[in-house]
């Protein structure tokens, strides 16, 4: 049918079929700012204007918009390199992470602010209560709206920078200054060196791309003669096909090929993206003969659309033979429980009868001493808790096109976290050198760890070698859920031996960690909890244990925390029985054995890691803890003498509420030492500006311009000199990925060393033109070398005379870096609640963390990793599960009734960044992305058992949980 | 995903109720729930936007005529309706889809979890629907309990009354989510009304004594919404005596 609109204020002709959505109508006429999130409306994402009326034009069919105006972003983007006010807003507060909603953020705020000039806070956050974002937890998208309303009615809006806050710790003291909630709080160390770049909240690299809308994302290409593919999904839990008739299918007019487990190779790996070798098992194949959950792949198809793609999938006749299956976690290693893995060519199953793939061990002293510890101990506290899968939800759904090159090399353009593990672990699947596969990733729309597997490219792979045409596989919202990958559900035995004065005696962790069907991250998710758990305390003996069990629940794998969210939630938890037990503060009983510098950390030999100190036959230790600065800036933020206050605990006039606080300790570990490895390259331009490219990988965290930062800060330049190339096999030097909290502290180190070989080069040259004889002398800064004398060259100079004038170079360097380091972070996170104790309803009120992240690069995009995290925790917290109903189909696989948080429903928060000088790191740096997702879940639940005296020890902590426990 | 195969905006309500009386037709208000249906079927969609069924109208005896076509974020900017009818409304759906969203969408889809429509249940809400057998006023309870819409009827407009006090109270994981249950209790001349979410197929008036058997689902066990019913329930009526 032919319609007619406006869009952006010029009349359009638009051909397009009656069910076609305004989505992709708009993406086809060349507006990819609009982007697909959901097909429920549910995101956001493809929000647009119609007549002026913000709406999702996921759920807006192109013929209703028929008649009317339609807004973009695009209308905003009047010349190259220029921004709207908004947009300028959005870039300065920080409120851009991957930026894949950035045009739906825009366009809210522009319809808002049409409206109303001077929005509350609340009317932002109702006004972009559509617009969901997982990624920044609000704060600076507020920020970012009322700068702009500042902009729009002529007002000059405060810049964004770190507000200062004096060390509580010392003495020094002194209130926090009264700032916007976006502004990070910093606390300065006296040992950290003055930098120019480094520490300032430079802009991101990619924001202006980001904040236009302009195509950028792994969807944002056309590509002659694409094909669609769509994955036929099992609808048992458990099954063995038994045939598959694909005639009906592969006879529908537009397929090009329809793949399985009887016409395609049977090739084993484990799909989780790591370092080769691969951990065993590799209990996958790209198509299996077996489904071991609902939503496991059956089939693929490739066809001229998305429709006929699925028209064949459902012409694929299955014979199943259906399985008994198991999805508890401790219900599927008790003997009789139906077998997952019983085919004979999966090797490294620990115990395949028992649905164990693997098993992790670990422990300081023999199990004879450690029952003695807890023989001896006058308290022994035992509890058993249970966390849920959560789902990582990204806004941008898992995305890969493929194609085959001029050289008929294949390309997989890919939403992936992990490039270089892509490539080299669907190169045998596909029966293919890896050299004869490039994989590239441009921007994504956020990974969280889900994107750190190898999970659509297989696919792909095979339907592009089938065809030789490029195809394109996105996954539905629905499969995101039940497909992608999972946080791993646990159940969690923790136990603890104390003295009368609440010093740990003997701590034991035992854990059945759930990974699904398959164990990808099984094993090194569930070491990873092991090493959370037993870290932070002092602790004379320790002992963990975990069985990674195979269920038929959706596949497990890599999550922001990875292992550290449901050990600490274990652990936070049982410390407040502890000291509720003991009558102690449980601040104090934590302070009696926190590890603080030079402290041993006993347990991670023990867990698999061979850092440096490990090698030499040392433990290793802490090397920089700002424990005690956290705990006391996130006390006095939240207010933690409350908690003594009886008429604030139970307000008069709202009898059914009571109020209470809750504190966790956290810890994360910072890159894997000695396997996680970066490498970096930098050349110099003409014009004294340099290139860096790394194989490091910015998922929307702000990594390239903390690279960028770090590389402008040796070589005297701003970061706008410098130019990120990244995530590119073929042009890339090799870097592991995005995990494990390496990039600021590997990548960038890496980046460090580039530009420090780079930067010798340079002053060789301007110490000759500046008829110095010591280059050692020259400094750069602000684009120049400079003489001790004040007299300088510019960069350019230096570039020009190195590229044309004599004995010409290149100047460029590359380098990489591995550490024998892991040195962790430490945060303290503070929650204040309301308990409605009739209704056993939850409303956290405020969140608190303070971070010791070592000198924080850039605190705008660092504070805003914490928000963002603390978001997805308070999810943990409170609302997201992925439930599964008998049959084991998921019964919430959707945004809505899961519940993300929104921004009319995410309460107030404030982040301390208090900096430790780490010696390790590059500037004296550590990692911030995954730590702040550890402690809001136990600081909820301690300060429910604060307000009310009652304990919850299954998350999600939901009203009828909480409610229960009240009335038991 | 539900297809539309095909899409008509018919002028006149005569011709809309022509097209909706096909069996493989579907009225398209807002598109909000029609489009993000993810069953698989094919339907026709009848797009209502071009018939004026839009517009806000108080009338005599303190009712306010609400058209069907009235999107959510249009009652809650306005001021003739009850406050409690206003929040319902801004409660329903997140800003994108309370701009598309319409009334008529929300009465004829009868969601269970509805606060809106339990809010228009207690101001004693009447539903103007055309038919093939002429217009008709039906009470809003009547209308969910026949739900869905027998063909070729179009829901025109909404009556609510404007006056008694009201109040509405609620249970959910988050502030902003959809109520695990939802009270709304509104004084009448003779007493009061009270209407509850999440207890049945769809939002329900209850009067003192009824016996609930909500079924229950991962974010509330039957017993726990008996529970909370009662909690509610009492919460709302103090608040309006």
């Amino acid at each position: 049918m032919d319609i007619r609109i406006t869009l952006n204020g010029a009349p359009q002709s638009v051909t397009c079929a009656p069910g076609d959505s305004l989505l992709a109508v708009l993406r086809r006429l060349g507006c990819f700012s609009v982007r697909n999130g959901s097909e429920t409306g549910e995101t956001g994402a493809a929000a647009v204007l119609l007549d002026g009326r913000l709406v999702a034009a996921d759920v807006l069919l192109a013929a209703q918009a028929g008649g009317h105006e339609v807004t973009t972003v695009e209308s905003l983007n009047v010349a190259t390199g220029e921004l709207h006010p908004i947009q300028e807003a959005f870039v300065e507060s920080g409120a851009l992470q991957s930026g894949y909603s950035a045009g739906a953020m825009v366009l809210a705020t522009k319809a808002l602010l049409d409206r109303v000039p001077d929005p509350s806070e609340w009317q932002i956050r109702d006004a972009l209560s559509g617009v969901l974002d997982r990624e920044t937890g609000y704060v600076k998208v507020v920020d970012a709206v009322q700068r702009a309303a500042a902009l729009l009615r002529g007002e000059k809006p405060e810049p964004m920078a770190p507000v200062v806050v004096a060390r509580l710790t010392d003495g020094a003291g002194g209130p926090v200054p009264d700032a916007p909630a976006a502004m990070p709080r910093l606390v300065p160390a006296a040992d950290v060196p003055v930098t120019h770049v480094v520490g300032k909240g430079a802009a991101k690299v990619d924001a202006v791309k980001l904040v236009k809308g302009n195509p950028a994302f792994v969807d944002d290409i056309e590509l002659r003669g694409m094909l669609y593919a769509k994955v036929l999904r099992s609808p048992h839990a458990h099954a063995r096909i038994l045939a598959i008739d694909d005639a009906e299918a592969r006879a529908l007019p537009g397929v090009h090929a329809v793949l399985h487990t009887f016409n395609t190779p049977r090739v084993k790996y484990a799909s989780g993206g790591q370092s080769w070798p691969n951990p065993r098992p590799w209990d996958q194949v790209s198509f299996d003969d077996k489904v071991r959950h609902v939503g496991d792949r059956v089939a693929a198809v490739a066809a001229d659309s998305i429709e006929i793609a699925e028209e064949a999938c459902r012409r694929i006749a299955v014979t199943y033979d259906v399985l008994p299956a198991v999805f508890d976690e401790v219900e599927a290693i008790r003997p009789g429980a139906p077998v997952i893995h019983d085919e004979e060519d999966t090797e490294g199953i620990h115990d395949a009868a028992r649905n164990i793939p693997r098993q992790v061990d670990g422990q300081t002293v023999s199990d004879e001493e450690l029952e003695a510890a807890f023989e001896a101990a006058p308290h022994v506290f035992e509890r058993t808790f249970h966390v849920q899968q959560q789902h990582t939800c990204p806004i941008e759904p898992a995305i890969t096109i493929g194609w085959l090159d001029e050289d008929e090399r294949l390309v997989l353009r890919s939403s992936t976290q992990v490039p270089f593990h892509a490539r080299r672990m669907v190169a045998p699947l596909l029966g293919l050198p890896v050299k004869q596969i490039r994989v590239v990733k441009p921007r994504i729309g956020g990974g969280f760890g889900g994107k750190q597997e190898m999970l659509l490219e297989d696919v792909v792979g095979h339907l592009v070698l089938a065809t030789r045409r490029p195809v394109r596989l996105e996954l539905t919202r629905e499969e995101e859920f039940v497909s992608a990958r999972i946080r791993h559900a646990q159940t969690v035995t923790f136990r603890a031996a104390v003295d009368d004065d609440g010093h740990l005696l003997g701590l034991d962790h035992h854990v059945v960690g759930n990974t699904g069907p398959y164990a990808t991250h099984g094993f090194t998710v569930q070491s990873v909890s092991g090493q959370r758990g037993l870290s932070q305390y002092n602790c004379p003996a320790k002992r963990y244990h975990a069985d990674v069990a195979y269920t038929n629940r959706p596949v497990a794998g890599a999550f922001r925390g990875y292992g550290a969210p449901q050990a600490l939630f274990a652990l936070e938890s049982l410390m407040d029985d502890v000291a509720h037990g003991l009558g102690l503060d449980p601040v104090e009983l934590r302070r009696r054995n926190w590890v603080r510098t030079g402290d041993p950390l006993d347990i991670l030999p023990a867990l698999g890691e061979r850092g440096a100190a490990e090698i030499a036959g040392e433990l290793p230790r802490v090397t920089s803890c700002a424990t005690d600065e956290c705990v006391a800036q996130a006390l006095r933020a939240i207010g933690w003498e409350r908690r003594n206050d009886p008429a604030w605990r139970q307000p008069a006039d709202r009898p059914n509420i009571r109020r209470g606080l809750g504190f966790a300790l956290c810890m994360q570990a910072t890159a894997i030492p000695n396997l996680d490895m970066g490498g970096a390259s930098i050349k110099m331009n003409d014009d004294g500006s340099f290139n860096l490219l790394v194989g490091a990988t910015d998922l929307g965290t702000g990594a390239d311009t903390v690279l960028a930062q770090i590389a402008a800060e040796v070589l005297g330049v701003e970061t706008g000199d410098v130019i990120v190339y990244a995530a590119d096999t073929d042009l890339t030097p090799f870097d592991v990925g995005a995990y494990a909290d390496s990039t600021t502290y590997i990548s960038g180190m890496a980046v460090m060393k580039a530009a420090e070989a780079v930067r010798e080069r340079i002053v060789l040259r301007a110490a000759r033109l500046l008829g110095l004889d010591d280059p050692g002398q020259v400094e750069l800064r602000h684009q120049q070398a400079w003489a001790p004398d004040g007299r300088s060259v510019t960069l350019q100079d230096v570039a020009l005379h190195a590229l044309h004038i004599a004995d010409q170079e290149q100047i460029m360097a590359t380098a990489s870096h591995v550490s024998g380091e892991s040195p962790p972070p430490f945060a303290a996170q503070t929650v204040e609640i309301e308990v409605d104790v009739d209704t056993g309803q939850v409303t956290v009120v405020k969140l608190v963390m303070a971070v010791d992240a070592g000198v924080v690069i850039n605190p705008t995009t660092a504070s805003g990793q914490v928000e963002g995290a603390m978001v997805q925790a308070l999810g943990y917290a409170l609302t997201e599960d992925l439930v599964l109903d008998e049959q084991g189909r998921a019964v919430n696989a959707r945004i809505g009734p899961y519940w993300i948080f929104r921004p009319d429903d995410t309460p107030p928060m404030e982040v301390f960044l208090v900096q430790t000088m780490e010696p390790s790191g590059p500037f004296g740096a550590k990692s911030i992305g995954e730590i702040a997702i550890d402690g809001v879940a136990p600081a909820v639940r301690n300060a429910i058992l604060d307000a009310t005296g009652v304990t919850v020890n299954e998350l999600p902590l939901t009203p009828e949980r909480v409610w229960r426990a009240l009335h038991a | 995903m539900v297809t539309a195969i095909a899409y008509v905006r018919p002028v006149t309500i005569d011709e809309a109720m022509e097209l909706l009386a096909w069996s493989g037709a579907v009225a398209l208000a807002g598109g909000t729930r029609v489009n993000s249906d993810t069953t698989t079927r094919q339907v026709e969609v009848v797009d209502l936007q071009a018939l004026h069924l839009g517009g806000i109208r108080a009338e005599s005896g303190q009712l306010v005529r609400v058209g069907a076509m009235t999107t959510l974020q249009q009652l809650v900017d306005c001021d003739l309706l009850p406050a409690v009818v206003r929040e319902a409304a801004r409660r329903e759906r997140p800003s994108t889809l309370r701009a598309q969203g319409t009334l008529g969408g929300c009465v004829a889809t009868g969601d269970a979890e509805s606060e809106l429509l339990a809010a228009l249940l207690v101001h004693e809400a009447v539903v103007h629907v055309e038919g093939p057998a002429g217009s008709e006023s039906v009470a809003l309870a009547e209308l969910l309990a026949g739900l869905p819409l027998a063909g070729g009827r179009v829901i025109t407009a909404v009556s609510v009354r404007t006056d008694g006090r009201a109040a509405a109270a609620r249970t959910a994981r988050t502030t902003a989510d959809k109520p695990i249950v939802a009270a709304v209790a509104r004084a009448t001349p003779d007493g009061h009304l009270v209407a509850l979410t999440g207890v049945a197929r769809t939002p329900v008036v209850v009067r003192t004594g009824d016996e609930l058997d909500p079924p229950g689902d991962f974010r509330g066990s039957g017993e726990y919404r008996r529970a909370l019913a009662d909690v509610l329930t009492t919460r709302v009526v103090e608040a309006i005596s």
